[in-house]
């Protein structure tokens, strides 16, 4: 089971209020890998089972690019 | 040691709310009446409230405020423990919270924020969160909580090791916890106390529940090794009964606090008065 096989769609509630919980700036959604972004923190916080983790020490680092 | 201040053991937290998750049902009805008991304050504020934050409400307090008509999202340190709520819901922190400024005019915190290491920074974020005139609602298990469990496992630990670890978490006194709203920039804070008396007819069942409801030790100083195999009886027959039940108290700081407005009653400037208070007191004024 992986995150980006039929991803259970994020609340666009959740997209309006959510911050990088590090910089608190504001985040992107990227829909294709289903990861909320902080270009700030170089951070891509996972979205599973359409809950947002926004625990830094979950998220992956954006130079792994 | 914990030159960072570290009391809690994050990791630990995080662990115990993760396997929690499957068993919270069984405490369900203690954690109930406790939110019930802290979001019967909301009755007393004549005002509607669009969009809640729960925090940490282990799937009991979110649908009560579904019930009350408000939009709310729940956040747990634990995914699992998060989904249970029901969406919309988020794995956060509480140390490092992942919302806007503004983003809610209510944050209910009911039993979940005496984990959390950095508590006045924890209450700063969620005032940022809040909207202007928002409100803060959150219950903390206040010193008093489990004080017959700490006082046996103490005395028990002593008698057998000659020593005695932190075994029951550290909890705030009453007395600090309106201060501590204050520090974090609450306006009209308000603390005041509730127990709830538990009686259970075996210890165990005291410390399943705590299990159960993820409450299990992680003081970043606790006693690691597994300990000595007469220490939980020792300690759990010592503990007073009443009619051969085992009391349990759960002593809640039930805290209040509004992020600031300026529609909020204001204390007036500092020598703007215009009467002097030696008139005042004579009564001539």
């Amino acid at each position: 089971m992986s995150d980006t096989d039929n991803p259970v769609p994020v609340d666009p509630r959740l997209l309006e209020i959510l911050v990088c919980p590090l910089t608190k700036t504001p985040l992107t959604y990227d829909r294709a890998r289903n990861e909320l972004v902080s270009r700030a923190a170089g951070l891509a916080y996972p979205i599973r089972d359409g809950i947002p983790i926004m625990l830094p020490e979950e998220a992956r680092p954006l130079d792994e690019d | 040691m914990n030159a960072d201040m570290t009391v809690f053991d994050r990791r630990a937290v995080r662990r115990h709310r993760d396997r929690a998750a499957a068993s919270v049902q069984d405490v369900a009805d203690i954690l109930h009446d406790a939110a019930e008991r802290l979001l019967d304050r909301l009755d007393d504020i004549s005002r509607r409230f669009t969009r809640a934050l729960d925090v940490g409400g282990r799937g009991v307090v979110a649908p009560m405020l579904r019930a009350r008509g408000i939009e709310t999202i729940c956040c747990d340190l634990s995914p699992a423990m998060a989904a249970r709520a029901g969406a919309p819901a988020v794995a956060a922190d509480e140390e490092f919270l992942p919302f806007a400024p503004g983003s809610f005019d209510l944050v209910v915190a009911s039993l979940s924020l005496h984990w959390v290491n950095d508590l006045p920074g924890t209450l700063i974020q969620l005032r940022m969160a809040l909207k202007p005139d928002g409100v803060l609602l959150a219950s903390l298990p206040a010193l008093g909580t489990l004080a017959e469990l700490r006082r046996a496992l103490t005395a028990a630990e002593a008698e057998i090791t000659g020593g005695a670890s932190p075994r029951v978490s550290p909890f705030p006194d009453l007395r600090d916890c309106a201060g501590l709203l204050q520090r974090a920039g609450f306006a009209l804070p308000v603390a005041d106390a509730e127990d709830i008396r538990l009686l259970y007819a075996d210890p165990l069942a005291l410390l399943r529940d705590l299990r159960a409801a993820g409450e299990t030790n992680a003081v970043a100083l606790r006693n690691r090794r597994i300990p000595p195999r007469a220490l939980f009886p020792a300690a759990l027959a010592a503990l007073p009964q009443t009619d051969g039940r085992i009391p349990a108290t759960l002593r809640l700081a039930m805290l209040t606090g509004w992020a600031p407005a300026p529609t909020q009653p204001q204390p007036l400037k500092r020598g703007s008065a215009r009467i002097s208070l030696a008139d005042a007191l004579r009564g001539d004024a």
